[in-house]
């Protein structure tokens, strides 16, 4: 507190000369007086349990101690500080007053409202151990405190800890493997997607399809499939392996794959309904292995069947979901008929009768547009190829209404056959319906008719 | 200008801290006492001579003579003497002013006691050190109280930085006081100035003491006897008789910066609430009724059907006791050496079918608890800890408390209300447009809220039909006023009014129908829910009374102000029974343990101390938490773990059994390390200390386990009756401000 302070704060109230002494008293004074405010405005601080002193809580010192206090001074923004110079090396501060036009003020839009308080729990600590989560604090943030006793007195077990790099924090999951089970999962790995040696295959997927135990690898499995379908969307033997290997893992009756269903689906439908499975058109000139990779989607178009039947009950939006992704394909006239070839297997794969009755049949006189050109044979023996097989393909999923569809009268024959072939022609389209027709199935004709 | 604060009452406690208000002391006043005790003036002679009596002066030595000539009957030679001596009493003072030859010198003599300290023998450094302090604020005091501020401050900067760490509270209310009239008024000095300080010294090092101070220049030797004789109250103890002062004890206590129960101002006998500078008085302790309450014969009749009527519908697992045994073990064994106050002492409402249910559930859920049985191969129990995270709160949450069914929690704010949630998200009640919400808020408060208080509840037990949720919320404001709240009804049901300035803290009783409340009028009260004003007051506090605290049985409770004291007193006679002295910062937080036989106080600058209730002692120190105040302590179900939660982030478990000397624990390693290894340590451990001093709190070795959050200062941890750790606090992003 400078002596020139109180000279001046006499002056401005109109006491010219005031004596030295009592300056300096009255200097000691506010010095004083400041201090114990400062004292009460910790004292406030502390009770509202906080570590940074507030303007309120001086406010608060001010008033506990009865003076008046300071208004215009808030917490709830920072405080702008200004400084001026009045002499050399003499900074002085003061707190930033912005003039605000009331106009202004008053017709700006009004402050967001603040977000509500509210609170989230979680497991800080689980039987003295601190669990890797989100809400808790990595090793690094809390390594450079001091949380453990070190030195001399303390208890060896714990500065034993102490010294270990991840203290507090449960060891990653790939330790707990053992080393039996790891070496178990590198070759159960291998095998499978050995090319050369038949028997090696499939004594890997029997191993997966019988052994008990494999519980621990069930992630790394999920996972070893994600990533190879990924990478591994040129090689048709990789993938089918895959679809195995998913099939296998499956048909384990010891292991529990529910919460894993999610991540194993993924795969599945990219082997489905994948754009480009197998080598490129351009690198292969043969015809008939460019059409190999329908049997892929044959195959996953099963296992999703499987997968349905098996875990659809554990999740109520697992089909809905795969029906929705289906009929995306299905409706996506960019996709190439490979898609849509997996997205119709799909539907009878997802949701049976009920599924195609809905999403397939009201589409398929639209859809008959796309077919036209590939069966004309305009476009090429591939594309004739590959348009027949998603016809047979559609024919097939129809079949599936036939078989959940309740038994009807026998020889129940009495409409003419040209008008349910009009009649058919009509629904379905021209390509279908004929091939409907041809195919002599009235049972199914009526089924389709009746949907 | 000092009736802002309100005074303290006269009722005090110690006779010490409210003496007769002195008049201003005069520059001449204190350059007094000369080695000769001052009180062989008679009083009358003293005070008709003015308030000032110099030392072996012309009037002193006229008023001997005076007295002589009286006792020998010279009447007239006395009336003369009388008369010419009226006429020179201010001449020789007048003379005797431009002889003194400059300010004390208390700079220079200080600094040699220093230097005299640092250069002493290792065997008496450590408790010789501790005479600095004391030295230092009386020098610095008196230099002021003369005038000699530009010297007083002078003598603050170039002293006061090693007194920093340790009494960087008191040091800065003391910084400013640099006026006499503002000695007057400071707590802080007052109370150094009308009490003596007391320090136990062994009689070696008080010899060493007093040889030192003879071989100083005379002048400078009666400045230090001056501060001895007025001030401090110098105990001399024998190494043999108290463990504390042995060799081992004395050497550790220098080494860390332990806290000293039996140190400093109120200058009482460590743990009794009496203080007196008598050395006769106060050597015995209030005897304590630590045991349980006993339970009312009706209730304990209900309780044990009830429980019956549950061991058949749900039978224990094999090898688990029955609930009914457990009862016995938890509310009707005795150990035989606690007796405990009978319910007469303490009149409580006839138990309803209520307290029957939530008995039920206490019992139900101690016998199910996760048991502690303390550490196990030298490692202390895994606890598992659920912490509450309040976002959004931008630091306005001043308070917090669970339930004790933990399915609301109630937090206070500085913007005058309270806030409840259920704490699992159910619906707690409807808005004002009729929507279920699962949060309300108790509006009624005029400032900003320190303290919540839930009343007793559990969960409901299967057999019961009465509601046991949550009833009463108490809260406590700065505007003074405590409000009681309904939880049925959300509303203020009852204002009490009685504290003068902000009030503190609130605590309902662990029986519900009582509560406590302190505030900044230095005083705690107890109420009862049903009368507007208090059954008791505490009053003997010299500053704010900070945290109150609720024996288990209900018969005493604690109190632990910004004097630095943390004091018990009977609910009965409203009588204090203990005082405890040892924090060197304002205490945050107190929590006796559920056994009744300890009380743990933790401090701004994260000690935690733990208190002996019988004896009165200081059992051990736990350190650990960083500085910023520990906000919130809790005591595991069989009284062996104490959890604690603070500013630094942390919840910290704390192992109460482990003894805090540093044999116990050399033990327990032996079984792991050679025993050579295990010699080498306790041999190098001073050293080892020693470092360490300089890089802050260092954690000892009864920590279990720290759990850090993510910047959020943990404001209330409490363990259930089943022993889960609940914590609470807001989660602070670095710029929340804005």
């Amino acid at each position: 507190m400078d002596i020139d302070t109180v000279k001046d704060v006499a002056e401005s109230v109109g006491i010219l000369n005031l004596n030295k002494d009592v300056t300096s008293a009255l200097c000691r004074d506010v010095e004083y007086r400041m201090s114990l405010v400062l004292e009460h405005a910790m004292k406030f601080m502390r009770h509202s349990q906080r570590t940074i002193l507030w303007s309120s809580d001086i406010a608060q010192a001010l008033r506990a101690l009865d003076v008046e206090p300071l208004y215009g001074y808030e917490s709830t923004r920072p405080l702008k500080y200004g400084e001026a110079s009045i002499g050399p090396g003499q900074p002085l501060f003061y707190v930033e007053d912005e003039e605000l036009d009331f106009e202004k003020l008053i017709n700006a839009p009004l402050p967001k409202v603040p977000r509500e308080i509210s609170f989230t729990a979680h497991w800080l600590a689980v039987e003295g151990v601190q669990p890797t989560i989100p809400q808790n604090p990595t090793s690094n943030e809390s390594r450079n405190l001091e949380l453990l006793p070190k030195g001399p007195n303390t208890n060896p077990a714990l500065a034993a800890m102490a010294n270990a790099d991840n203290t507090t924090t449960k060891p990653q999951v790939k330790h707990i493997l053992s080393k039996e089970l790891q070496l178990y999962f590198e070759k159960v790995c291998s095998s499978v997607l050995d090319e050369a040696q038949p028997e090696y295959r499939i004594a890997g997927l029997a191993s997966l399809r019988e052994d008990p135990g494999l519980h621990q690898l069930v992630p790394y499995f999920v996972q070893f499939v994600a990533e190879k379908v990924t990478h591994g969307l040129q090689d048709l033997f990789v993938l089918t392996q895959m679809m195995h290997v998913t099939d296998a893992l499956t048909r384990n009756d010891k292991l529990n794959l529910s919460p894993y269903v999610a991540s194993m689906i993924p795969p599945v439908l990219t082997c489905l309904t994948g754009r480009h499975l197998g080598p490129n058109p351009g690198a292969v000139g043969n015809n008939t292995s460019l059409l190999d990779h329908f049997d892929l989607r044959d195959l996953a178009a099963s296992l999703l069947k499987h997968l349905c039947q098996k875990y659809g009950r554990f999740s109520h939006n697992l089909k809905p979901r795969l029906a929705r992704s289906c009929l995306k394909t299905f409706l996506d006239p960019r996709k190439p008929l490979g898609s849509h070839y997996g997205a119709i297997l799909g539907f009878g794969a997802v949701g049976g009768g009920e599924v195609v009755r809905s999403l397939v049949i009201p589409n398929l006189r639209e859809y008959e547009d796309i077919l036209r050109g590939p069966l004309s044979g305009s476009e090429g023996d591939l594309k004739k190829a590959e348009g027949e097989k998603v016809v047979s393909a559609i024919l097939r999923v129809l079949d599936t209404m036939l078989m959940d569809d309740v038994p009807r009268m026998n020889g129940h024959t009495d409409d003419d056959a040209s008008a349910l072939s009009e009649r058919l022609i009509e629904q379905l389209g021209e390509t279908i319906g004929k091939r409907l027709v041809d195919s002599g199935n009235v049972a199914l004709a009526k089924v389709v008719l009746d949907a | 200008m000092s009736g802002n604060i309100p005074p303290a009452s006269p009722a005090g406690a110690r006779s010490a801290s409210t003496g007769p208000n002195g008049t201003l002391p005069t520059p001449t006043s204190s350059a007094v006492v000369n080695g000769v005790g001052p009180a062989t003036g008679t009083a009358p002679a003293a005070s008709s001579g003015g308030s000032s009596n110099p030392p072996l002066s012309q009037q002193n030595l006229n008023q001997i003579v005076i007295d002589y000539l009286n006792k020998k009957g010279y009447t007239r030679s006395e009336a003369v003497l009388r008369a010419e001596s009226s006429n020179q009493a201010i001449p020789p003072e007048l003379e005797a002013r431009p002889k003194e030859t400059g300010p004390p010198k208390y700079l220079e003599a200080y600094s040699r006691l220093e230097q005299w300290t640092k250069d002493a023998l290792e065997v008496y450094k450590p408790e010789i050190q501790r005479l600095l302090w004391p030295f230092f604020v009386y020098s610095f005091l008196n230099l002021v109280d003369q005038l000699y501020i530009r010297d007083a401050r002078a003598f603050w900067n170039k002293f006061q930085e090693q007194f920093r760490s340790v009494h960087e509270h008191d040091l800065r209310r003391l910084e400013h006081t640099l006026l006499p009239e503002h000695q007057e008024e400071n707590g802080l000095a007052k109370t150094y100035k009308e009490n003596r300080y007391r320090l136990p010294i062994t009689n070696a090092s008080f010899q060493y003491l007093m040889q030192f101070l003879e071989s100083l220049p005379n002048a400078w030797y009666k400045l230090f006897i001056q501060i001895i004789e007025k001030y401090m109250d110098i105990r001399q103890v024998s190494r043999a008789t108290d463990d504390k002062f042995s060799f081992e004890a004395i050497l550790r206590r220098g080494q860390e910066d332990q806290a000293v129960e039996d140190e400093g101002i109120p200058g009482h006998k460590p743990g009794n609430a009496i203080s007196s500078t008598d050395p006769n008085v106060g050597n015995t302790l209030a005897a304590l009724k630590l045991g349980k309450l006993p339970m009312e014969k009706e209730l304990e009749e209900d309780v044990r059907g009830d429980l019956g009527e549950l061991d058949l519908e749900i039978p224990p697992v094999p090898g688990e006791p029955t609930l009914v045994e457990t009862h016995e073990k938890v509310n009707i064994k005795q150990e035989e050496d606690d007796e405990g106050p009978t319910r007469t002492d303490i009149p409580y409402p006839v138990s309803t079918a209520r307290d029957v249910a939530m008995e039920v559930q206490r019992i139900r859920e101690n016998r199910d608890r996760l048991k502690l049985e303390g550490r196990t191969g030298g490692v202390g129990p895994g606890l598992s800890c659920v912490i509450y995270t309040f976002h959004n709160t931008k630091d306005h949450i001043t308070c917090m408390d669970f339930s004790g069914d933990q399915s609301l929690v109630a937090a206070g704010t500085d913007m005058s209300y309270i806030r409840i949630w259920s704490m699992d998200g159910a619906q707690i009640g409807t808005d004002d447009a009729g929507q279920p919400v699962n949060s309300k808020r108790l509006i009624g408060h005029a400032g900003p809220v320190y303290s919540v208080s839930f009343a007793p509840s559990s969960i409901q037990p299967p057999n019961q039909q009465v509601e046991t949720k949550p009833q009463w919320l108490l809260s406590c404001s700065s505007d003074g006023h405590i409000r009681l709240w309904n939880l049925t009804l959300w509303q203020c049901l009852v204002v009490y009014k009685g504290h003068v300035g902000p009030v503190w803290d609130v605590k309902f009783s662990p029986l519900g129908t009582y509560f406590l409340s302190a505030g900044m009028d230095k005083t705690a009260r107890l109420w009862i829910t049903s009368k507007a004003s208090p059954r008791r007051f505490f009053v003997g506090h010299d500053d704010d009374v900070d945290v109150v605290a609720w024996h288990p049985n209900t018969a005493y409770v604690f109190t632990a102000s910004s004097d630095k004291t943390v004091r018990m007193w009977s609910v009965s006679s409203g009588a204090p029974v203990r005082m405890f002295t040892g924090h060197n910062c304002p205490i945050t937080a107190l929590a006796c343990s559920r056994n009744g036989k300890l009380l743990a106080s933790a401090d701004d600058s994260g000690n935690i101390l733990l208190w002996d209730l019988g004896p009165g002692k200081l059992l051990k120190q736990l350190r650990g938490h960083g500085k910023g105040g520990i906000w919130s302590l809790s005591w595991s179900v069989e009284s062996t773990v104490l959890v604690s939660g603070g500013a630094d982030l942390t919840v910290r478990v704390w192992d109460v059994n482990l003894p805090a000397k540093e044999g116990a624990t050399a033990k327990s390693g032996d079984g792991v390390k050679p025993d050579g290894a295990a010699t080498t340590t306790s041999v190098t451990a001073p050293a080892g200390g020693a470092k360490k001093k300089g890089k802050g709190p260092s954690v000892s070795a009864d920590q279990i386990s720290a759990f850090l959050t993510k910047k959020t200062p943990v404001q209330l941890v409490r363990m259930t009756n089943m022993n889960l750790i609940l914590a609470g606090g807001s989660f602070l992003p670095e710029n929340y401000v804005s």
